[in-house]
């Protein structure tokens, strides 16, 4: 019996795929894959698998995280090779790694996530512009986002969970990358952060026809980022 | 080019976008250089729907094993997707290849039910493809259709170009290679022929169980009434036969399934495990087109099971089929099936349920969990209202088996029945609500004796009687929709119990479903009006608005009553008489007059044959599997 952390991307056509249906799609393709998994126990046992963090609707990942407890175990390599062959098209299996007993949960364990937006603009601008647009906002102590909950519409203070924010303009698009707080502790959303830059200069985009693609998902640890994978492969 | 509108503007706009992007895994994409024929799958209802019917992914692959020629898939988009799409003008295109629908050989719709009618007229003008057969030309797609609805297709006759009734399995490659083969003539000759279409049509109308309804016109006499076909082309059949698998152990059935990304009504492993019913029901149209009852053996089907699980990852299998406690192999085969899939945590499903006590314990075998309900379908309330149907079931029956259930630990228990049967009275309604209560209170003294503090639930869902063609009770009226709405507030005030539920269906959905089922060519104008005014979805109650269809009868000056309503003669030319489904009209006759006197009719597979004509009429015979289990030498 043993617990390992595969590092996947989801690109066209998955990206649309809601996390319950991600995981359904997981579940099914270990099945196929005939790597055989380990159920909870109790009334209603379901396999032990547990994903870092949920992606939203539409967004391309190239950096995602799953813990899977199987037994037998298998060898990375072969696990990576078996489950790719499983998997619908538009996921890619990237990476296996055995994780030790002990380790905390990927859901416990992920703090910062690293985003690609892009947006088409409606007229040209200069790339000045951008930078004092991001300038100014990263300037501001506070950011203020309103979100929906149960509850209604609530407002939450985002400002400390933005850690870097750099943009450009390419081919009539504003591109914007940024590594902000995701997690247990709180998650920032890329489209916040694009509109919260776009606010401060008016910048001219076409928000309907945004893209957002997750680069990463990664552990900052004594001031230190590792991917998830890159944490196991450091303990050994 | 629909592939980056889709991506870049339409998903995000929608509700659930896997309905739209393809992708799953088994689906099949094939080269349209290779294939001499493209048929794309045509389901007029959303993609949950169409997915979870067995059907589609049967010919989906059946197709796509051949060499020479592929298929792709269709859904009705929901009306988010719709506004989009008619914005932009984009075309209804496939899943696979993203390709209009108009580039492919063949659209093939199935006509599952009357209520998606509407669907089918809206995908072809999404699809901007002529909605009259008669005004298309040579670049435009066949449009065919098949299914249990073709038993009737008169009132869509105007939309479709080509019919094929019965199973498709046999017919559905021959027709596609026949049109790849007269394709690739006519790439060689160089004369351009004019009425190309029709000379394709009338090689096509050569094969048996294909009808091309423009080859026939429909005549009526000055009263209004149906009088008959003509044909318009000598060489047209006179009767289209329905086509039936022979050998249905040894049929085609893919093993590599479709995985749909979403959740679909069905979403499990489907194993098709018998064919047919021969309980005969007096009602059911089912029980006429998938005469005789032919069983898959046990061996085969643990077979397909271990494959399917093998290629799509699901963890439950359905076993599949009109009644498959009544496969002659269940119980073995259920053992054997929970035994080869335990270790990886595969359960079983059985989605049809008959009334006894045998059914019970095969459902506590297969049930992991104990929490969901359980389905049965008395449909009437009195025993001489269900020997008027031919149900065979008794109270004594109906009360063991579910008491069964209570005792089995079941605490929530469904009853379907049916309004407006013929010869219903007042007090086979009340008896509806007598057996509900008395089951609630059967439920609560069991449970109270063993010390169970759990509430009894029964519900009782109630839809209301709708005459369909090729049944005993086709020449019979419905009742009026003030009589159903009547009937169902009757019911709602005399069931006063908390532990009853009551559902009821829209009477006025069942009228449209009456006339739709029973309608002739002269239909097709108001499904045209309904259509322009809207109606999609119809079967779909936030959808279905009665007006439209009231406003659209009224514009083409069709009275509907006349279809829904009206007692039949034996002895008038119905619009599907030159359909023939194998069963005698002798026969429906006999059954109907029995009816009358509540007289019963046994099972052919379990007692003698009742003749109804499919065995001599289609060369086959009940194919059981189950050795001598049942066996009878009197049958045909
Ligand atoms: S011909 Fe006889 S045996 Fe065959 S299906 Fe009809 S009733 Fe049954």
């Amino acid at each position: 019996m043993a617990r390992i952390r595969i590092a996947f991307s989801k690109e066209d056509p998955v990206r649309w795929l809601s996390h319950l249906d991600t995981q359904k799609a997981f579940e099914r393709a270990l099945r196929r894959a005939q790597i055989s998994l380990v159920f909870s126990e109790g009334y209603n046992p379901h396999p032990k698998i547990s994903f870092a963090s949920a992606l939203a609707v539409g967004v391309i990942s190239l950096g995602e995280y799953v813990d899977v407890e199987i037994d037998p175990l298998i060898e990375n390599a072969e696990l990576v090779m078996r489950l790719q062959k499983a998997m619908p098209e538009g996921f890619r299996i990237i990476d296996a790694e055995i994780v030790p007993p002990g380790q905390p949960a990927l859901m416990a364990l992920v703090n910062r996530a690293q985003y690609r937006v892009k947006v088409p603009l409606l007229s040209s601008i200069e790339e000045k512009e951008v930078q004092d647009s991001i300038q100014t906002s990263l300037d501001l102590d506070s950011w203020l986002v309103e979100r929906e909950s149960k509850k209604g519409l609530v407002q939450k203070e985002i400002r400390s969970g933005v850690y870097e924010v750099k943009g450009t303009v390419v081919e009539n698009h504003l591109l914007l990358e940024m590594l902000v707080q995701t997690g247990s502790e709180g998650n920032v959303r890329p489209e916040e952060v694009l509109s919260m830059v776009v606010q401060q200069k008016d910048l001219p985009v076409q928000l309907e026809r945004l893209r957002i693609i997750r680069l990463g998902l990664f552990v900052v640890k004594d001031g230190k980022q590792f991917t998830p994978l890159e944490v196991l492969k450091d303990l050994r | 080019m629909i592939g980056q509108v889709l991506e870049d503007e339409l998903l995000n706009k929608v509700t659930k976008p896997t309905r739209y992007t393809g992708g799953e895994y088994n689906q099949v994409k094939k080269d349209w250089a290779n294939v001499d024929t493209t048929m794309v799958f045509a389901f007029p209802d959303v993609y949950e729907v169409g997915m979870s019917h067995l059907g589609l992914r049967i010919l989906y692959h059946l197709i796509n094993d051949q060499e020479s020629m592929l298929m792709e898939r269709v859904f009705a988009p929901w009306t988010d997707m719709e506004e989009e799409m008619r914005k932009r003008d984009l075309p209804l295109f496939s899943l696979e290849s993203r390709r209009p629908l108009k580039e492919f050989d063949v659209v093939g719709f199935t006509l599952q039910y009357e209520m998606s009618y509407t669907n089918i007229l809206n995908m072809l003008d999404l699809a901007q493809i002529p909605l009259l057969s008669q005004d298309r030309a040579d670049d435009d797609p066949l449009v065919i259709a098949g299914g249990p609805c073709a038993v009737n297709p008169e009132p869509l006759a105007d939309f479709l170009d080509l019919v094929i009734l019965g199973e498709g399995e046999e017919i559905l490659p021959i027709l596609l290679k026949k049109i790849g083969n007269f394709k690739k003539e006519m790439a060689g000759s160089k004369e351009a022929a004019p009425g190309r279409r029709q000379t394709l049509l009338r090689q096509l109308s050569q094969l048996p169980g294909v009808y091309v309804p423009s080859m026939y016109q429909a005549h009526y006499d000055d009263g209004g009434h149906y009088k008959g076909l003509e044909k318009l082309d000598g060489s047209a059949p006179d009767r289209i036969c329905k086509q039936v698998i022979q050998d249905f152990d040894q049929a085609y059935f893919p093993t590599q399934s479709m995985v749909p990304f979403m959740g679909v009504v069905h979403d499990r492993v489907m194993l098709e495990v018998l064919r047919g019913c021969s309980r005969a029901c007096r009602f059911c149209q089912a029980g006429t087109i998938y005469r005789p009852v032919r069983e898959r053996s046990a061996e085969t089907l643990q077979r397909q099971a271990d494959e399917l699980i093998r290629q799509t990852g699901y963890d439950e299998i359905a076993l599949t089929s009109l009644s498959t406690a009544d496969h002659t192999c269940i119980e073995p085969l259920v053992k054997a099936l929970l035994q080869a899939h335990e270790e990886k945590r595969v359960g079983l499903s059985l989605p049809s349920l008959r009334v006894d006590a045998f059914s019970v314990n095969l459902a506590r075998e297969v049930q992991k969990v104990r929490k969901t309900g359980l389905t049965f379908a008395p449909e009437a309330g009195t025993q001489r209202l269900r020997d008027v149907i031919n149900k065979g079931v008794t109270e004594e029956d109906l009360m063991e088996t579910i008491e069964k259930a209570f005792q089995g630990g079941w605490h929530t228990i469904k009853l379907y029945f049916m309004m407006g049967l013929p010869t219903e009275e007042e007090e086979d309604l009340e008896g509806i609500a007598r057996l509900a209560e008395k089951v609630a209170y059967m439920g609560s003294d069991i449970f109270r004796s063993k010390g169970i503090r759990k509430n009894i639930k029964v519900t009782i869902s109630l839809s209301s009687f709708v005459p369909k063609p090729q049944t005993p009770f086709q020449w019979e009226a419905q009742n009026s929709i003030a009589q159903l709405e009547e009937k169902q507030q009757f019911l709602k005030k005399r069931i006063r119990d908390r532990r009853i539920t009551y559902n009821w269906h829209d009477a006025k959905v069942s009228f449209i479903e009456a006339v739709m089922a029973k309608g002739d060519r002269r239909l097709a104008k108001v499904l045209l009006k309904a259509w322009e005014k809207g109606a999609r979805f119809d079967g779909w109650t936030e959808h279905f608005r009665y007006d439209r269809w009231v406003e659209a009868f009224q514009e083409t000056e069709i009275d509907p009553a006349y279809y829904a309503y009206r007692n039949i003669e034996y002895n008038e030319p119905l619009p599907w008489d030159h359909l023939d489904y194998g069963v005698d009209r002798s026969y429906l006759v006999r059954e109907h007059k029995k009816a009358m006197e509540a007289a019963l009719t046994q099972d052919c597979r379990h007692h003698s044959c009742s003749a109804c004509g499919v065995c001599p009429s289609l060369g086959i015979s009940v194919d059981l599997r189950g050795g001598d289990h049942g066996q009878n030498s009197d049958r045909l």
